[in-house]
């Protein structure tokens, strides 16, 4: 059995515990907590999550990563970001797709100069 | 006899009946004192010992008829009968120590001295509470190693304890101080200064959840130190007025320093209400003469003269940890003082100059762990009573319930299924009732999995008993098993985080990391390995090793062994190839027991016995050679860094060099016998070496800089070309920390970055058109290398046909296969603790 890789997309803690990004901290236990419950018994309704990337596999230890990344306001915060990211853009998964089917055509990346200060080549 | 044990039955089972709500036990068993504590989910009540107190010394005593005393009598033989009295055993928790009792001519692992103490405290509650419990939590340090947790289960299970689980020591204190604070919101410290540890913890209360920020600690500094500190004071006045000279490195002057060693913890506490006192010293035992006899004055200020800079050491650990979470001192809500050691008055008064926050009143420090511990007994539903298995009504059915034991949310849900289920039997519709008859769920459907989901309402701050029931029409009631279930509404915990990052040391000295240090427990995780080289079938000399390590290091040699997972040829089937795949798992639980298990499905074999889960030993030899080999270190480091003028290093050097005197003291010690001493400096070394590394990584650091600009350069550019789009908001994610690691001057965190970054670069550069020829040409021209030879001769083979035919993913296939192959070097494999597998 091996790990799923992680992803900041899929694996995202909202999309994880199945919550909207404006959740409170509340709905976050009572939320965690049920799908841990779920998960223990082995129920068909928790096993599985939306994502922009699809459906994937969730366990008993994406759920508590989540709920831990959700309890730590600044790391919240990053996962708010990155969940409306892939809402604003939900067309995601297609544009995987499409960049997988043909790599030449992926989007450059040049932007990350700028963030070491640096000039592009 | 027989009658006292059959009245003890009969009230034990009184109590039991009358004992309707949960008991949850909560046990510190700590280095000097333990303690144990029992909550109903209303009151924490202290466990009283049969000499009324509420700690019981960590002290066990064995007579030469093998009669075994427990607590303050064994404490008083601790100095007169040395050799058959055993106290401070937790320290050697997880060593294969043996400590001997002379008289009975027997030995006692340190598990078993502990086993002793669990057997004492559980007696008490039995006494005080009416029933032996069979469930408890059991505090330790927050910087417990993996082999040290394990054998404190171990001493819980031979104390007769079904189930138990661990909890750090300042998760217990914050949760017992949360517990009894009116209004606990904001950020809190546990200090918690015990007689062998120092441990500062931060954490964070919020609309009822408690969270652990982070912690840090000195698993050198204790009590015991501020003893010493006494102790070696008390030698120079001795020598003063005397002319004797007695010395912790002799062993013919154990028993005099044992006498002054409790001496100086007397006085010590005296000190905590005085402001002097006399310490009378009588008959010394002095080898080769006279006992002798002495008084010597000491005030508190010479005391505190004496323990300053000790103090101001936990200080610095309390604001590195503030630093590290992004708080000013200021920004504290709340300092709770945990530890005997914490009531003295020098440490209240620089807490409160250093912290800016005055410690939190009106807690017992002496028992708060225990109180703790006994509070997240009922966050994790261990209720501690013996099970009780009342006849079940017939024709009930029977659930499996799902809820939090203890939860600050006032509306939690509780999650049911049917077990064992008829369909013309099982009930249709569930509902629950609280028992103050005041709320009711409504009737709730249960679905095709027999299955349902309920939402509940609480009390607050009180244990709620709630009835389940069943119906399969509006008329036909059905019975369930269990008929009730309790949920206590008080605070929620999150899961408790990891100390320090567990991983594989893999053959090529790096360690392949299985979970991150703060990682939420329980946490389990598999990778699949690859072994280095061939183990035949039947062999008993050949042993293949997976080390299991902790340590927040790259190099699996700078980090701690705590464990080994061993394939033996003279257990396998069949012999086993170099390159063939082995899946480890490694499992941690809410306390940091770990379990772990090698799956070889070539040969469809399961190993999982963990071999040498254990604190490796420290002869005196190998810690003075490590002395000198440290402190030669140093010397040459200064120079260089002198040279380079990094002045950073320079101070952090001056630092090792402060503890290296005061480590001399151990090693001395150590080579007087004191096996306490010895395991402290081995430990010490283990840190100092980790913090050399770091110096050395910090010199390489223009280097490291060099090597994040070029493989920023290589990652960017090869993502530009074949990167997918979410692979390239994973560069922006992993060039701003990159960033923030070079702002910082962080050279760990700066690897680990890269290391993410050459990854995403390589996952990318493989839809490369020819990505797999590049590769299998590296691996081919280093064949005259591999394991088998003649192995790799036809894997070249096979790897030219493919290139010819175009056949990429038989390439792919061939290259992988001729990677296992390759060897790692040897000096390597050595360094990472004989690793078997990469």
């Amino acid at each position: 059995m091996q790990q799923q890789q992680t992803d900041p997309l899929a694996d995202n803690p909202f999309f994880v515990l199945g919550l909207a990004p404006d959740c409170s901290r509340q709905e976050i236990e009572r939320e965690g907590q049920k799908l841990l419950g779920l998960l223990e018994l082995g129920l068909s309704r928790a096993a599985t999550y939306q994502t922009p990337l699809g459906p994937r596999e969730r366990t008993p230890e994406l759920v508590r990563g989540a709920m831990a990344e959700l309890r730590d306001p600044k790391r919240r915060v990053v996962h708010e970001l990155w969940a409306d990211v892939a809402q604003a853009t939900s067309v995601a998964h297609e544009r995987a797709e499409q960049a997988q089917a043909s790599p030449g055509e992926a989007p450059a990346w040049t932007d990350v100069w700028q963030l070491f200060d640096w000039r592009a080549p | 006899m027989v009658r006292r044990h059959k009245r003890e039955n009969s009230d034990t089972l009184l109590t039991r009946m009358t004992l309707t709500t949960p008991r949850y036990v909560g046990i510190d068993l700590g280095t000097t004192n333990s303690a144990a504590a029992v909550f109903d989910g209303e009151q924490v009540t202290a466990v009283r010992n049969a000499q009324g107190a509420s700690l019981t010394p960590s002290v066990v005593r064995i007579d030469g008829r093998g009669n075994i005393t427990v607590g303050a009598r064994a404490r008083r033989y601790l100095e007169r009968d040395a050799k058959n009295t055993r106290g401070e055993f937790k320290r050697l928790m997880g060593t294969s120590q043996d400590l001997a009792f002379a008289s009975a001519d027997i030995t006692r692992k340190p598990e078993e001295l502990s086993a002793e103490v669990l057997k004492s405290l559980r007696k008490d509650i039995e006494d005080q509470f009416g029933f032996a419990p069979q469930r408890a939590v059991i505090s330790v340090p927050a910087l417990f190693e993996l082999p040290q947790n394990a054998a404190t289960s171990e001493a819980a299970r031979l104390a007769g304890f079904e189930q138990v689980e661990l909890l750090q020591e300042p998760i217990a204190s914050a949760l017992a101080a949360g517990w009894s604070a009116e209004e606990s919101a904001g950020s809190w410290l546990v200090y918690d200064l015990g007689g062998g540890t120092f441990d500062a913890s931060l954490l964070e209360t919020r609309d009822g959840l408690l969270r652990v920020i982070g912690h840090d600690g000195d698993n050198f500094l204790g009590g015991r130190d501020f003893d010493w500190a006494i102790v070696d004071w008390l030698l120079a006045q001795i020598k003063q007025q005397t002319e004797v000279e007695l010395s912790r490195s002799k062993p013919e002057h154990t028993a005099a320093i044992t006498r002054l060693k409790q001496l100086a913890e007397e006085a010590k506490i005296e000190l905590s209400r005085n402001e002097s006192t006399e310490i009378a010293i009588i008959e010394l035992p002095v080898p080769g003469g006279d006992p002798l006899d002495l008084e010597v004055s000491l005030d508190r200020e010479m005391l505190e003269t004496l323990c300053l800079a000790l103090v101001d050491r936990t200080l610095d650990v309390c604001t590195r940890l503030c630093k590290t979470h992004g708080l000013d001192p200021g920004g504290l809500h709340h300092v709770v003082l945990v530890g005997g050691p914490s009531v003295m008055p020098i440490v209240r008064r620089r807490v409160q100059q250093v912290l800016q926050v005055a410690p939190t009143e009106g807690l017992d420090p002496m028992t708060l762990v225990a109180r703790g511990a006994a509070i997240y007994a009922a966050t994790a539903g261990l209720d501690a009573r013996p099970e009780s298995r009342p006849e079940p009504v017939p024709e009930s059915q029977r659930v499996w319930l799902q809820h939090p034991a203890m939860s600050s949310d006032l509306t939690p849900h509780v999650v049911g299924k049917l077990v064992d289920s008829e369909p013309d039997k099982a009930p249709g519709e569930i509902r629950v009732l609280r028992s103050d008859g005041l709320w009711e769920s409504p009737w709730t459907e249960v679905d095709e999995e027999g299955a349902f989901v309920l939402s509940v309402t609480l009390i607050p701050r009180r244990p709620n008993i709630f009835r389940i029931e069943g119906r399969r029409g509006p008329e036909q009631k059905v019975a369930i098993e269990p008929p009730t279930f309790t949920i206590v509404q008080g605070l929620t915990i999150s899961d408790p985080p990891l100390s320090r990052t567990v991983g594989v040391a893999l053959a090529n000295n790096r360690v392949r990391v299985y979970f991150e240090r703060g990682a939420p427990l329980p946490v389990r995780r598999t990778f699949n390995l690859r072994t280095v080289e061939t183990v035949p079938a039947g062999s008993e000399e050949c042993i293949l090793k997976i080390p299991i390590v902790q340590g927040e290091f790259d190099d699996a040699h700078l980090c701690r062994l705590v464990g080994s997972l061993e394939l033996r040829g003279e257990k396998l089937k069949q012999h086993l190839p170099a390159g063939a795949e082995v899946e480890v798992t490694i499992e941690l639980d809410r306390g940091g027991r770990m379990s772990a298990r090698a799956l070889v499905p070539s040969l469809d074999q399961v190993f999982e016995q963990v071999a040498h889960l254990l604190v490796p030993e420290a002869t005196p030899e190998v810690l003075a050679a490590n002395l000198e080999a440290t402190q030669q270190r140093v010397i040459e480091l200064r120079a260089e860094a002198f040279q380079a003028k990094i002045i950073s290093a320079i101070g952090r050097l001056n630092s090792i060099e402060s503890r290296l005197a005061s480590l001399e003291t151990d090693v001395a010690a150590a080579a007087g016998g004191d096996t306490d001493a010895a395991q402290k400096a081995r430990r010490a070394f283990l840190e100092l070496d980790a913090e050399i590394e770091q110096i050395e990584l910090d010199k390489r650091w223009p280097e490291l800089e060099e090597e994040a600009r070029e493989t920023v350069i290589w990652a960017s550019a090869t993502i530009a070309d074949f990167g997918l789009p979410h692979e390239a908001k994973l560069l922006t994610d992993t060039a701003k920390a990159i960033e923030q690691a070079k702002n910082n001057r962080d050279a760990l965190e700066l690897q680990r970055q890269l290391r993410l970054l050459a990854r995403l670069g390589s996952t990318a550069s493989l839809r490369h058109p020819h990505a797999w020829h590049h590769r299998f040409e590296r691996a081919a021209s280093k064949a005259d290398q591999a394991t088998d030879l003649v192995a790799a001769q036809a894997l070249v083979k096979e790897g030219k046909v493919a290139i010819n035919k175009d056949d990429v993913p038989a390439l792919r296939r061939i290259t992988q296969k001729l990677w296992q192959l390759l060897p790692d070097d040897p000096e390597d494999r050595k360094l990472g603790h004989n690793s078997g597998v990469r």
